[in-house]
């Protein structure tokens, strides 16, 4: 019965690391690369309406924030790559921000593994998105680009304002009605236990 | 779509696809840092030149890489663009001066030190494009692994990176499955005949069992990494990574010389900070 007793807040921002933990991740980064890529819609250069970023709170809900946050700091990485977009470390780094306040969902007691997830966690998973996200471009990436790039912050400006807008609104409106149906999809598995 | 994405599962047979993992890391790691921290043409050029031939020696995938070429060119001078608009003389703050070459309007100038400046951004976004390429196509997961690893990333990281390119191409096999299944039980897809609304939920249809199914498999590789014993130690060793070859030795003193090189210019450029950002010849 050791899983049933409350873990401790610094055990659930690390999250559990077993193999689990290491491919979800993996799987999570290179969805999240690849619908970077090529599952978004044009909105500025270097941003888009991006469907990757639906990858980010099932990752968060699976496996915790830290994994997220690796999960928006690798798959951004590969996005550069594949995409030919040349690296751009400070969105990945702002990307990593965003996708660790995405992915706090186990900390206000939303478990989507065990079905957990009502209009009070989509609320608070909503408020913490914006917040997460406004704080991954609005100011980790303006300040990385120009310590890294020592760039115009004009137009990085302008992107980091239209990808808080594009991300949080797909994370919020795609990315909560995919909470709620793999929620009601594990539920199922409620009457179980694990046994050891 | 399938073209557009290069992972290799084998190593190919040029010069670079034979040097080991961990040389091929080293050396794009040292072209990156070293692409972000100069601002200098007189670097940049060279290095853009050798980005260039280290992707003309890899022949092989040649073809897809120019219909890629064309849209980063298009993006990069859209992003010019935009800067142009925001300040047109936004070479005045990082060339210093602004020799008026050509005037729209009063306020749309165009000037040589922005014209430099957006010269010099150009080539040094290009080179990293051509660094990325280069590296993508010659290197392996799993030698990506070993690179990164040799570079005292812990392996687990390492694995993550390497698990998730490995699984790019099985991303594009569902993809492309689960088009062709939507289409076949009606979905129209053809972009001319849907309106903007109508795409977007047809992508969330596409990406919902997309995403599901991703996840669904995560416990079955994650068993079949566990059965063979991943994660008991605290090193570990890649079959991937062969002895070092004769390239390896050749490379070992380029990139030993890169990094030396680099790690001159940041220094100079702490220590002693040219007035202006980029350097204007003229």
């Amino acid at each position: 019965m050791e899983n049933k007793k409350k873990k401790s807040i610094g055990a659930l921002l690390l999250g559990k690391w077993d193999t689990k933990t290491i491919v979800g991740i993996a799987i999570g980064a290179a969805l999240f690369g690849v619908l970077m890529d090529f599952g978004g819609i044009k909105v500025t250069t270097n941003t888009s309406l991006t469907s990757a970023y639906v990858v980010l709170p099932i990752v968060g809900a699976l496996f915790g924030p830290l994994p997220a946050a690796l999960t928006g700091l690798i798959g951004n990485t590969i996005a550069d790559l594949i995409g030919g977009w040349g690296l751009w470390f400070d969105w990945s780094f702002g990307n990593a921000v965003a996708g660790f306040f995405i992915g706090l969902l186990p900390l206000y007691g939303a478990k989507i593994d065990d079905g957990v997830f009502g209009v009070k966690h989509a609320i608070i998973y909503a408020i913490v998105t914006i917040v997460g996200v406004a704080i991954g471009f609005g100011l980790v990436t303006p300040v990385l680009t120009v310590l890294f790039y020592s760039s115009e912050l004009t137009v990085t400006w302008i992107q980091a304002w239209a990808a808080v807008i594009s991300d949080a609104s797909v994370a919020i409106v795609v990315g909560v009605p995919v909470l709620f149906a793999l929620a009601k999809r594990n539920a199922r598995k409620t009457g179980l236990s694990k046994e050891d | 779509m399938d073209q557009r994405l290069f992972i290799n599962l084998s190593p190919g047979n040029t010069y670079l696809d034979r040097l080991t993992g961990k040389t091929k890391v080293r050396l794009f790691f040292a072209f990156v840092v070293l692409l972000i921290a100069t601002w200098d043409m007189r670097i940049i050029l060279p290095t853009l030149l050798v980005t260039l031939a280290g992707l003309y020696s890899l022949k092989a995938k040649l073809k897809s890489v120019r219909i890629i070429a064309v849209v980063v060119v298009l993006s990069n001078l859209l992003n010019l663009f935009l800067i142009w608009v925001i300040d047109p003389d936004y070479g005045a703050s990082v060339c210093g001066g602004s020799t008026l070459l050509f005037q729209i309007t009063p306020h749309y100038i165009i000037t040589g030190q922005t014209m430099w400046y957006f010269l010099v951004r150009f080539c040094k976004l290009m080179a990293t494009f051509f660094a990325a390429m280069t590296f993508i196509q010659c290197v392996t997961p799993s030698e990506l692994a070993a690179g990164l690893y040799a570079m005292k990333v812990p392996y687990k990281v390492c694995m993550i990176v390497s698990i998730a390119f490995r699984y790019i191409p099985d991303i594009l096999r569902d993809f492309t499955n689960i088009k062709i299944s939507m289409q076949a039980r009606g979905m129209e897809l053809d972009a001319k005949r849907t309106g903007l609304w109508q795409r977007l939920k047809q992508n969330v249809m596409i990406l919902v069992p997309l995403v599901v199914t991703s996840f669904d498999r995560v416990g079955n590789i994650a068993n079949a990494m566990d059965l063979r014993g991943f994660g008991k130690n605290k090193t570990r060793t890649y079959y991937a990574e062969h002895e070092d070859g004769r390239g390896d030795g050749q490379m070992k003193f380029f990139y030993l010389a890169l990094y030396l090189f680099i790690a001159v210019v940041i220094v100079l450029r702490i220590v002693k900070p040219g007035e202006f950002l980029v350097w204007y010849p003229f």
